[in-house]
């Protein structure tokens, strides 16, 4: 085939986009390396490669710049990734290509068995566990640090910037930088977190504002927190961080163009802090949306009623604003979105704003004070000595290592000049800031010992190794038992490491798994910026988009807490459901905005493939994408992504004649070129497989513009295997699980690591994956990446100039 | 309560109740600075942008002959800075046409080439591309002697739903400023923020308090820069990049104190910091329109891009009368109605700078006022929003008497003179060293009317 081919484009992609391993469906059992094997037969490998693969793989001018010469057959881990390459291509029998003489099957099993078996020994007896760049905390880790440290929650995405991505999540040392713009915003958000933190009475007059999502219907009672017999409405945490005054006001929802919305009945809304009503309840006029009585909107604020200021105790508490339940609803359509208006038959709630403190009564008794000072100076001499006590404790924690002689006195200093100025707590707020901008704090620093030579390996101490695990499973710092493990040098004892591990996955903290691995890897954190038109899907809405992102995450989270195997990510028959997404997947009898356990009945809905959110982050606004969705499969499922486009891709012409086609038909068009057709032959039948699921992942029989088109859900993939629909096509999946499980730990690997992942890694994890099956649970996964020698080890560095 | 150097009264504001947040913005205490400040002003720059054009199909905007300058309605809440004025015809931004193979997207190409003059990528991924704006020429000039390079305020949140087109990514709509190709620089929306950017968090511009937390920034630094230095020593070299990147971003932050610090004994007005965002609209801009005059006046910048809305924005202006939204009314199809309301729009937006300029004007600065230091570009980065045009852009300048500038005249380009040519011309004006090129310019404008005299270059055919 590629000797055909006149190109030198098309050669390059014809080699590598026949990223087939789905000419084989034998199922790659040959990367088991066998400890008892014969040792490496460098003769066999020697004379196969004379054979079948020095034609075109010898010298400078070998094929696809892949030039087997280089190779040392009496060390492995020299040129790994040319090995790692020709492993890649054995095992999916994709080399010697069509054509050419080829060995037989046995031939190639020992050869890939040979090969894997060798490198994997030489991973596990000479082993490179690479060197990630010192590691900066990422905003979602500064939070959760935060939260830890200070039992103060936090919201990050006021404070600080996002985070730059790499190799797909947020968490890669070599991309977090720091810019001049970022210290400064570290040293603003020290001032308000310590401040916070610490309870001070002088802290100025704070301005929160929590947006309801513009946008969202209000129709039913929004959540738990709000009463029974409540409407809409909602319900917001917020941290007060002194005793004192606060002033909470009510917003109305508005419209696109800021129109009130609501249909011409008095409504009463009602205030409460932790399930108390501060106020009677208020009146809400009749609105009547965009036939409104002027004279209502004009060049007043017509919201200045709904509030008040009442005295509140510093902490956490609830503010819920809701209306009264209607005991009659009207028939029809309560609620019309296009993309310039919204008209609805209900008012809603827009925002919750608090603006406070006033009159400061004291700094009150918070869990973060409980935290911070653990003595109160009992006199005036007392104070140094509290202050260096409490310092101490803070340093241990948020720098996550035994305290060192050098870190107390510049905290001293500091706290001697905020004393100076007012008093005790002032003296420790300021401390705390420098803690909370300190390199330490913000870096996860790992120092090799002086005595080790550079160019080494050398495992990771046992503070680090606390580290490493409190990052990876809580996006945290460790906690007081993982410290004290690590510290009294038992966290390498086996049964210790298990035990932590597990314990740490059983804690709730271990959610951030879910939103930060998890919804990085499948996409989820593209849900809020999603905008499907609503033309197209007129049946998109706010409610829609939040219900189908707690779907997949309280399904991630049970499959995660169940230890389920990672394979049932593409196959369980359950998810979680509210009424909104009911509807949405045809699910009859579920009433509510609150989510449960439902099965899935149907067969084609099951797993992954199934669900509304990974539809939507797959599509265009406008239309479903199969090349997008059949590339996402490949590349975040399976790990084996097609090589990117050739450049000036023109786009799938949208006029009038095409819009008879089907989606199929159309992009037939886009096939017909040898070069395109390479890769989307593997591509497109993927994404047709998913046609019947629309742009936001409702089910349909029909496609095409005018929704008239059959969809024909079927395809073959080049190594011939069929499928039809998505469920087909799952099982085509579940039979390349060993792909699918490589793939997941590549990816847990990552993120564990915060590197990318190499070709000394690829042992590894290929290591790993052996180790967990044949189940594939998550916690066996889990365990044996943080048993790994990447994550146990580290290469020692040169030592800077 | 009277300004004593130039007699003029400035009102007291009152408390503005915004979304359940009280506004303070007492007296503007402007009466020392003229002897403490010294006399030769830098030029202040800034662009102002309104959404979804400028009526001007009955010459409401400006007239069609070069010469004196008429004020057509919507100018008339400007007549009092008539003399400084300029309005402009013949200038457009042909990298918003769209070329054959993208989907719509007049609106998004319009505004990214506003200010940089080039094509934006129809993507609605992370792979954006534009170019560099002009403003961020200027901010990285000037930058180098205020707090803050530039400042970059809009009246609109970038989170309004239903507002991007689905071929273009939502940044593309949300900013009109781009550090380079690929960055966009976010608006700030939120009252409070930006006057935290300018004062910190202690919400008022008390210089007291202020000099405090400077002190107390600069004793954290010292700190720290001594856990750097101990860190640093015991680090591998690849490591030792990670924590300099630090240490460079802790000399920045130190420069910026040090700037506050010689500059502290210059008057700044003592204000507190506002809350919430107002509802009603034209408070919202005032309350953002002080905290831009403070930004100037205190020389914090020297560079402000401002967004009245983002382009395509759908607000409505209950306070006028009607709840239609802007954007659908400026497709009006020649409606008479649709087409009245674009135009109660358009000149309550003029009504805004006017009010603005006012402030700038009541605010001395060196030898004169603000006014007479800042040079300032308003416009609109489609002309006709009805048919998506982006040639003969509505676009007036105030700055006559800035270096040589004659304000109070109508000048006619050639058509498709590019608007980026006018950009330079600002820049050349306000003193950024020469700046070869900007996007698709081709030239400096001579700003003269009855110019023929444009130069050679801009002449060229597009």
């Amino acid at each position: 085939m590629f000797r055909t081919s006149t190109s030198a484009l098309a050669l390059g992609i014809a080699v590598v986009g026949a990223a087939v391993f789905w000419r084989s469906s034998v199922v790659p059992a040959e990367t088991t390396s066998s400890p008892t094997a014969a040792p490496f037969d460098q003769h066999m490998i020697w004379g196969t490669y004379k054979k079948y693969c020095d034609t075109c793989h010898f010298g400078p001018k070998a094929r696809g710049n892949v030039n087997l010469e280089t190779l040392d057959l009496s060390n492995l881990n020299v040129n790994g990734a040319t090995w790692e390459k020709v492993l890649r291509k054995l095992r999916g029998r994709e080399m010697p290509p069509p054509g050419a003489l080829r060995p037989d099957e046995g031939t190639y099993k020992t050869l890939v068995t040979a090969i894997t078996t060798e490198r994997d020994r030489l991973a596990d007896t000479r082993p490179t566990p690479g060197r990630p760049t010192m590691h900066r905390l990422n905003r979602a880790e500064y939070a959760n640090a935060v939260r830890d440290l200070l039992g103060l929650q936090v919201d990050v995405s006021e404070l600080l910037p996002p985070d730059d991505s790499g190799y797909g999540f947020d968490n890669i040392g070599d991309v977090l930088t720091v810019s001049p713009e970022l210290l400064e915003r570290y040293l603003l958000a020290s001032g308000k977190v310590a401040r916070q933190a610490v309870g001070d009475t002088k802290i100025p007059t704070a301005y929160q504002t929590y947006t309801v999502a513009h946008g969202l219907k209000q129709d039913d009672r929004m959540a738990d927190d709000l009463q029974i017999g409540s409407r809409g409405g909602t319900v917001v945490e917020h941290l007060f961080p002194v005793d004192g005054e606060y002033e909470i006001a009510v917003e109305l929802q508005r419209g696109r163009a800021g129109e009130l919305l609501g249909n011409g009945r008095v409504r009463k809304l009602n205030l409460r802090l932790d399930d108390q009503a501060v106020h009677d309840d208020f009146t809400v006029p009749a609105n009547r949306g965009r036939r409104a009585d002027i004279n209502t909107q004009v060049g007043k604020d017509t919201e200045q009623g709904y509030k008040v200021r009442i005295p509140v105790k510093a902490g956490m508490h609830t503010i819920a604003a809701a209306f009264e339940k209607d005991t009659v609803l009207p028939e029809g359509i309560q609620f019309r979105q296009r993309f310039d208006a919204i008209q609805s038959y209900f008012e809603g709630v827009g925002a919750i704003s608090i603006v406070g403190p006033y009159n400061v009564q004291g700094p009150g008794d918070t869990l973060s004070r409980e935290k911070i000072f653990i003595c109160h100076p009992a006199s005036a001499d007392d104070e140094i000595p509290c202050a260096e006590k409490i310092f101490t404790n803070l340093v241990h924690h948020a720098y996550r290592r035994p305290v060192a002689a050098d870190d107390i006195p510049a905290l001293l200093t500091l706290y001697k000049q905020g004393a100076e100025a007012g008093g005790f707590e002032q003296g420790i707020r300021l401390a705390l800031q420098k803690v909370l901008v300190s390199p330490s704090f913000l870096f996860r620093v790992e120092l090799d010992p002086t005595d080790v030579s550079p160019g080494g390996v050398r495992q990771v101490s046992d503070i680090e190794l606390a580290s490493r695990l409190s990052f990876f499973l809580w996006s945290s710092i460790p906690d007081d038992e993982l410290l004290a493990v690590a510290e009294g040098g038992k966290l390498r004892d086996p049964a210790v490491l298990e035990g932590q591990v597990r314990r740490m996955l059983a804690d709730p903290r271990s959610q951030a798994l879910v939103q930060n691995f998890a919804g990085q890897w499948l996409f989820l954190r593209n849900i809020p910026a999603v905008q499907p038109d609503p033309a197209a899907f007129p049946t998109w809405d706010e409610n829609l988009r939040q219900a189908m992102r707690k779907e997949t995450e309280l399904w991630l989270e049970s499959q995660m807490r169940e230890d389920r195997s990672v394979v049932d990510l593409l196959t369980t028959d359950y998810t979680f459901v509210n009424q909104r997404l009911a509807e949405h997947y045809g699910m009859k009898g579920i009433w509510g905005n609150d989510f449960r356990r439902v099965a899935v009945e149907d067969p084609r809905r099951r797993g992954l493939l199934g669900q509304a959110s990974i539809m939507a982050v797959t599509s265009y606004p406008n239309r479903t994408a199969p090349t997008v969705r059949g590339k996402w499969v490949l590349e975040q499922l399976l790990g084996t992504p097609p090589p990117p486009p050739p450049p000036n891709v023109p786009f799938l012409k949208e006029d009038a004649a095409h819009g008879k086609l089907s989606m199929r038909q159309r992009m037939e068009d886009h096939r017909t070129a040898p070069q395109c057709a390479v890769c989307h032959k593997i591509m497109d039948p993927i994404g047709f497989a998913l046609e019947n699921l629309d742009g936001i992942g409702k089910w349909r029989d029909l496609g095409g513009d005018e929704g008239t088109e059959p969809i024909d859900p079927s395809g073959v993939l080049p190594d011939g295997s069929a499928f039809d629909g998505p469920a087909g096509l799952r099982d085509v999946l579940v039979k390349r699980h060993d792909m699918f499980v490589e793939n997941f730990v590549e990816r847990l690997l990552t993120y564990a690591m915060g590197r990318g992942v190499e070709e000394y890694d690829r042992p590894v994890i290929r290591k790993i994956a052996r180790d967990a099956g044949p189940d594939d649970k998550w916690s066996a996964i889990i365990l044996n990446i943080v048993k790994s020698k990447p994550f146990q080890m580290i290469q020692t560095g040169e030592k800077g100039a | 309560m009277a300004n004593v150097i130039t007699g003029k009264k400035i009102d007291r504001r009152t408390f503005l109740y915004g979304t359940g947040a009280a506004v303070a913005l007492p007296l503007l205490d402007a009466m020392t600075p003229a002897f403490a400040v010294e006399s030769a002003r830098p030029t202040r720059l800034g662009w102002f942008q309104t959404p979804n054009g400028i009526m001007n199909l009955q010459n409401e905007f400006f007239q069609k002959e070069a010469g004196a300058l008429e004020l057509g309605p919507i100018l008339q809440p400007l007549a009092d800075f008539k003399d400084r004025m300029l309005t402009f015809s013949g200038l457009d931004s042909q990298q918003a046409a769209g070329l054959g193979f993208e989907i719509a997207g007049d609106h998004p190409r319009a505004c990214t080439a506003w200010l940089t003059g080039t094509h934006a990528k129809m993507t609605a991924g992370a792979d954006i591309h534009a170019g560099k704006s002009a403003d961020q020429i200027a901010a990285q000039h000037f930058g180098q002697e205020t707090q803050l390079a530039s400042l970059q305020v809009a009246l609109e949140s970038a989170e309004v739903v239903g507002s991007c087109e689905a071929a273009y990514s939502c940044a593309y709509f949300n900013t009109i400023s781009w550090r380079d190709e690929q960055t966009p620089l976010p608006m700030e929306y939120r009252p409070r923020a930006l006057f935290e950017r300018l004062f910190g968090a202690a919400g008022t511009t008390d210089p007291k308090v202020l000099a405090a937390l400077r002190q107390e920034d600069r004793s954290i630094l010292d700190a720290v820069g001594e856990d750097v230095k101990r860190l640093r020593g015991k680090l591998g070299q690849k490591d030792r990049g990670k924590i300099d990147q630090y240490t460079d971003a802790m000399r920045d932050v130190e420069r910026r104190i040090q700037r506050a610090e010689a500059q502290k004994d210059r008057d700044i007005p003592a204000l507190e910091g506002p809350g919430g965002i107002p509802t009603v609209f034209s408070d919202y801009f005032k309350l953002m329109a002080d905290v831009m005059v403070l930004a100037y006046q205190t020389d914090m910048t020297r560079v402000i891009t401002f967004q009245m809305g983002h382009e395509m924005s759908l607000r409505s202006y209950p306070e006028l009368g009607f709840t239609d939204s802007h954007h659908s009314q400026t497709h009006h199809h020649g409606e008479a109605e649709k087409i009245a309301k674009v135009i109660q729009i358009n000149t309550f937006h003029t009504k805004m700078l006017a009010y603005y300029l006012d402030k700038l004007r009541n605010t001395p600065d060196g030898d004169g006022s603000l006014l007479d230091h800042t040079l300032i570009m308003y416009g609109a980065a489609l002309s006709d929003a009805n048919l998506h045009l982006y040639t003969d852009l509505p676009i007036l300048m105030v700055g006559g008497g800035i270096n040589g500038i004659k304000g109070g005249q109508h000048i006619k380009y050639p058509s498709r003179t590019p608007v980026t040519n006018l950009l330079l011309t600002m820049l050349d004006k306000a003193g950024v060293p020469k700046v070869d090129r900007l996007g698709d310019s081709t030239g400096r404008l001579d700003l003269a009317a009855n110019s023929k005299s444009v130069d050679a270059a801009s002449r060229r055919t597009l």
